[in-house]
């Protein structure tokens, strides 16, 4: 049986560490950090990229017909549906049944979606063809390591 | 007085699925249940050809062919992203929000009357945005309780009522109301099940309109307090409030049909311990213990004609814990003490039970490693979950849980994890 008869406190030989962020804690002396006031400062890369996260969509590029934009091969866009589509946007569209990117022309009537490569005519939308602009266009990232 | 709106995604897992691959529009989609058993979606265009909810795959599948149906498998990490995408838009309307299911979500609105156009102009702007920014299209239903912006949902989506996919109950006319209900079935209330819905029609009662103007003393003698208050609330009564807080849970379960019937232990012992590590991912995401493990194995129920096997027993833990490993060992235990040989199992499971919040721990009085291992096991499970946060799920995990699990549901037509996985992304292309 085991017995108890008196009760201690021993440390853990392997006590579990507390962190402790530091603008918590009060410095009641001497000289303060001058780094306090910029705790969390670290950069996210999110935040630069992305303006609306509920409403941003990834798409990876395959082709080199947007190079002129600098979207190349292997880019994977950010693309975010709560901007408004305009004239010189780039886009995803959905085109009788493909995924594509490329610049939203839009003027006098016409609507035409334009690649960045002189090998890749304008292809103008006309009757016949499903067109459907999924999102806009607002940025793009590659890891190259 | 408060005004709800029921904000209610259309065709939800087709509509996802439908989103991201344009090769889909104006086709019929439908999406299966687990094992790829029966249709739990239906896309508008399937509805149109008359297949009902819940039929077997296999049953339409010669129909299906027929029609160019396109069938795919339950892509749940992609109806989730997408379903917390939409309250996380709503929860831009207002805080006032009950995630009531993965498509349904309860608004509290009476504060939004002077927005222009009034609450139906709020109900169009909300759908409006849902169309913008997620392309996924709602309807919305308002009115003074659950139970009528329920039916107010129902009317904007079969285009009884309203305009546009708002249907707003607050500015019909009584007597345009009174009439609209008549048209509708009572089995449409929320609520009322076919059960209840087929002894109602025994008492005459076939219409919303019948059933509101029922004695409502009547109603509880004859069925139960629910319904009565189902009868105050078709009245615009409000007796639902909002149920915005979700408690955690005070159980986990996990547990699915196999693909094919597993017939050895070693086989079970890889599910079960796959299906305690999914568990546990979402004990320690609610920050709780677990006291108890329940396991339980069986064979298909519904071929009587091979021999019958069930059981599943709980076993409460020395000492609470969130530790895979600890969690895994014990599940193992319990299963090798149920596990008879000779039978072909279908399904198998777990429960995670007793669950405590972590800061309300008790230490087990006689742990010979006191709370030594605990800092080293908190920080073990932290990492196991974030490299299987930023990897994807079982890229890192006990090898208890096995390696070709050949016991793993069937999905045969999954489509990618178009925005909850790299490999997933849906690809566009410039050429």
């Amino acid at each position: 049986m085991y017995r108890q008869t008196q009760t201690a406190l021993l440390p853990l030989p392997d006590p579990p560490k507390q962190y402790l962020p530091l603008d918590g804690v009060k410095v009641s002396a001497g000289f303060p950090s001058p780094a306090a006031d910029y705790e969390d400062a670290r950069l996210d890369i999110n935040e630069y990229l992305v303006r609306n996260p509920v409403s941003t969509f990834f798409f990876p590029v395959q082709g080199d017909s947007m190079q002129g934009a600098e979207i190349f091969d292997g880019d994977i866009l950010v693309v975010d549906r709560s901007v408004r589509p305009s004239h010189g946007h780039i886009v995803i569209a959905f085109v009788n049944g493909e995924r594509l990117v490329k610049r939203l022309y839009r003027r006098a009537g016409k609507v035409a979606l334009v690649a960045e490569h002189s090998a890749y005519p304008p292809l103008p939308i006309g009757d016949g063809i499903d067109l459907e602009i999924w999102g806009v266009v607002v940025g793009k990232f590659k890891r190259m390591v | 007085m408060p005004v709800f709106a029921l904000v209610d995604c259309n065709n939800f897992y087709a509509s996802c699925e439908k989103l991201f691959d344009p090769k889909l529009k104006g086709k019929p989609v439908v999406v299966l249940s687990n094992n790829d058993g029966c249709v739990v979606a239906r896309s508008a265009e399937v509805k149109a050809l008359g297949i009902p909810m819940g039929v077997p795959w296999f049953q339409i599948r010669e129909q299906a062919r027929r029609h160019g149906i396109v069938a795919f498998s339950s892509n749940y990490a992609l109806y989730a992203d997408m379903s917390n995408r939409v309250v996380e838009v709503l929860s831009g309307f207002t805080s006032n929000i009950e995630v009531y299911s993965i498509d349904e979500s309860f608004l509290e609105v009476s504060g939004f009357g002077n927005w222009p156009g009034g609450l139906t102009g709020y109900g169009g702007e909300i759908r409006q945005r849902i169309a913008d920014w997620l392309g996924l299209a709602v309807c919305v239903g308002i009115a003074p309780t659950k139970t009528l912006a329920k039916l107010a949902n129902h009317c904007a989506k079969k285009g009884l009522a309203g305009t546009a996919g708002v249907c707003d109950f607050t500015t019909m006319a009584p007597e345009t109301l009174t009439c609209l209900l008549g048209r509708i079935e009572v089995g449409e209330v929320w609520g009322v099940g076919r059960k209840i819905g087929a002894r109602l029609d025994a008492m005459g009662i076939k219409t919303v309109r019948e059933l509101r103007d029922m004695d409502a003393e009547t109603i509880r003698a004859r069925f139960s307090v629910v319904l009565e208050r189902t009868v105050r609330e078709l009245r615009g009564v409000s007796c639902l409030a909002l149920e915005e807080l979700v408690p955690d849970r005070q159980q986990i379960i996990s547990s699915r049909s196999f693909g094919t019937l597993v017939y050895d232990l070693a086989d079970l012992e890889e599910a079960v311990a796959s299906y305690i590590a999914k568990a546990a991912v979402k004990l320690r995401a609610q920050d709780s213990l677990a006291g108890g493990v329940q396991v339980y194995i069986r064979t298909n129920i519904f071929k009587p004609e091979v021999p019958q096997y069930q059981r599943g027993v709980t076993m409460p833990l020395p000492e609470a814990s969130a530790d895979t490993r600890v969690l895994t060992a014990w599940a193992l235990k319990v299963l090798r003490r149920i596990y008879r040989p000779g039978f072909g199992y279908h399904k198998a499971g777990v429960m995670l039970l007793n669950l405590v919040p972590r800061s309300s721990r008790q230490f087990a009085l006689f742990d010979a490693q006191g709370g030594a291992m605990d800092g080293r096991s908190e920080r073990l499970m932290g990492v196991l979950d974030s490299i299987n946060g930023r990897y994807g799920r079982g890229a890192l995990r006990l090898a208890a849980e096995g390696v070709d699990r050949s016991w793993q549901m069937r999905r045969g037509n999954l489509s990618p994890g178009y925005t909850t996985s790299w490999a997933g992304l849906p690809r566009v292309r410039a050429n």
